[in-house]
């Protein structure tokens, strides 16, 4: 379990990244979101004791980030947003140098690596250099090192941007399959939705919304999303689509005026940021 | 301490990566080689002189490489994160700047095998002056990798790295005297010098080889340089954040 506490963060004078965060996160798979520069990596950095927090603090299975640093790494693999991988060594290198970090020996480092890289498909290039991998394999590669390390808590900032579709199953899949603790961060919706039955969502460094999915969809009962480019009838305006929650029984009626009628859905917390929630 | 990973690292960033990117190591055997050929044509191939400039040959390699290591944990640092990567790991600060520290002298091999060779067959050095100059070169190599990394950690954008190493490895390699004798100067010119690690370990090196007396006050000031830069460098890597 993650218990954060208060956790704040400034970059410079005024800048507030993360405002006053209190959250635990219990389930076995936890889902971040939120829009960009909403917070998620300066939270995920926080817990995975690469940045330190302005105030507050957070415990992972009861050790503190801040106390006890060591422990903490210990339980811990992190796989950061902006990292790239050292262009002139092959991923096989940068594995076995990154599980050897995480207390392996070099054998049981090279087994590891080679069997997390055969489950995401990229065994054939694990000796290429990597500069000569493609955007996507580069990123596989990092979560290929989380998998590898089967850490009991495990952040990924972002895993599957910049995967094809495939790609991101196969990720998808490998998480699954996993046992650990699972921070996440991402933008795709259904990435939250199949993989982790609990949800944050942060806005401009406070936490807007926390729960189970089921709960947070559950605020949308027996309700439909409505849109329509320039409808004049709305609860949200993204750009120039208006976008209307609606009861079932309005349907009709809306389609007659032109609106699209869709199911709601996990994006739906996220476009709403909770004005359907406190309304 | 993890030195199974700092072996395994030094390894493959330093010994691989010249297997794989020459061109680097040619950069750092140029400027020795250059200043080598140019006190050969000024002192009319005169044997002292030359042996002088191929005694400093090894240090100005380590040197250089070390201070290339600025530019290098720079871009780890801010361009491709991989120092971040590693926070987050059971390996400390100083295993990972001793890691790099020891791929830059891997790294610097090569150069100084060809000038052991040269040495030898010029005679400037001998089976016997061969550990306490490998000493002074690990010791180099660790106050200049640390003052890379203190570099590194200052730094905010990866652009200013460039000019700064460049004008570094001027003013610490071809200002000491790495390739004339130290008595060619002041005594106290000498201690100014020793700002730069490398006018203690060049005046080391020449005393070892017998070509000028063997002052033991540099020993002392290369290793105080070592404990200071490797405990500063611990502070400034900006490890967390
Ligand atoms: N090193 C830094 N110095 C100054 N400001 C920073 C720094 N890192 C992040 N910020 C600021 O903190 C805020 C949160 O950034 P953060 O990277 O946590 O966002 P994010 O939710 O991960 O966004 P994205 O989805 O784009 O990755 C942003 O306003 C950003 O500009
Ligand atoms: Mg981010």
């Amino acid at each position: 379990m993650i218990e954060i506490k208060g956790i704040t963060k400034r970059y410079g004078k005024h800048l507030y990244a993360l405002k006053g965060i209190n959250a635990s996160l219990k389930e076995r798979v936890t889902t971040v979101i939120g829009r960009n520069g909403a917070g998620k990596t300066t939270l995920v950095r926080i817990l995975s004791t690469q940045l330190l927090p302005t105030s507050g603090t957070a415990t992972i299975e009861g050790y503190d980030i801040i106390k006890d640093t060591k422990k903490v790494r210990n339980l811990i693999s992190s796989i950061p947003q902006e990292s790239q991988l050292i262009g002139i060594l092959s991923p096989l290198e940068q594995m076995q140098l990154y599980l050897m970090a995480k207390g392996f020996s070099a054998q049981q480092a090279k087994a590891e690596s080679k069997e997390a890289l055969d489950q995401l498909e990229l065994y054939d290039f694990r000796n290429a250099p990597s500069d000569t991998l493609s955007g996507g394999m580069k990123r596989k590669v990092f979560v290929a090192m989380a998998l590898a390390a089967k850490s009991p808590v495990i952040f990924l900032d972002e895993p599957t941007t910049g995967l094809d579709p495939l790609s991101r199953i196969e990720v998808w899949s490998a998480i699954k399959r996993l046992t650990s603790k699972i921070i996440l961060t991402t933008h795709y919706m259904e990435e939250a939705q199949e993989l982790s039955n609990e949800v944050v969502v942060i806005d401009q460094g406070n936490i807007m919304t926390h729960g189970t999915i089921q709960h947070l969809l559950s605020t949308f009962n027996g309700k439909m999303r409505a849109e329509k480019l320039d409808g004049e009838e709305y609860d949200i305006k993204i750009a120039n689509v208006a976008i209307k929650y609606i009861e079932k029984d309005k349907v009709d009626e809306f389609i007659s005026k032109g609106y699209d009628i869709k199911r709601i859905n996990l994006d739906d917390i996220f476009l709403s940021k909770g004005v359907m929630l406190e309304s | 301490m993890n030195p199974k990973f700092i072996l395994y690292f030094a390894w493959y960033y330093g010994f691989f990566v010249i297997l794989r990117g020459p061109s680097y190591l040619v950069a750092s055997l140029s400027l020795p080689l250059a200043l080598l050929f140019i006190v050969t044509i000024f002192a009319h191939g005169s044997l002292v002189a030359i042996s002088f400039a191929v005694a400093g040959g090894p240090i100005a390699i380590v040197a250089a490489n070390s201070i290339n290591g600025a530019a290098d944990a720079a871009f780890f640092r801010i361009q491709i994160r991989i120092q971040d990567l590693y926070v987050a790991t059971n390996i400390t600060s100083q295993d990972y700047m001793f890691a790099l520290s020891l791929s830059y002298l891997v790294f610097s091999l090569p150069g100084i095998v060809l000038y052991a060779v040269l040495g030898s067959y010029l005679k400037v050095f001998s089976v016997e002056s061969a550990l306490p100059i490998i000493g002074v070169l690990v010791l180099l190599t660790l106050t200049i990798s640390n003052l890379s990394f203190i570099i590194a950690g200052l730094l905010k954008h990866i652009r200013n790295v460039w000019g700064i190493t460049a004008i570094l490895s001027i003013i610490m390699t071809v200002l000491p005297p790495t390739f004339y004798p130290y008595t060619d100067i002041p005594m106290n010119l000498i201690y100014v010098l020793s700002i730069s690690p490398v006018t203690p370990a060049a005046v080391l090196v020449q005393g070892i080889v017998g070509k000028e007396p063997l002052l033991y006050s540099m020993l002392f000031i290369l290793l105080i340089e070592t404990v200071v830069l490797t405990l500063l460098g611990r502070k400034f890597i900006r490890w967390r954040e």
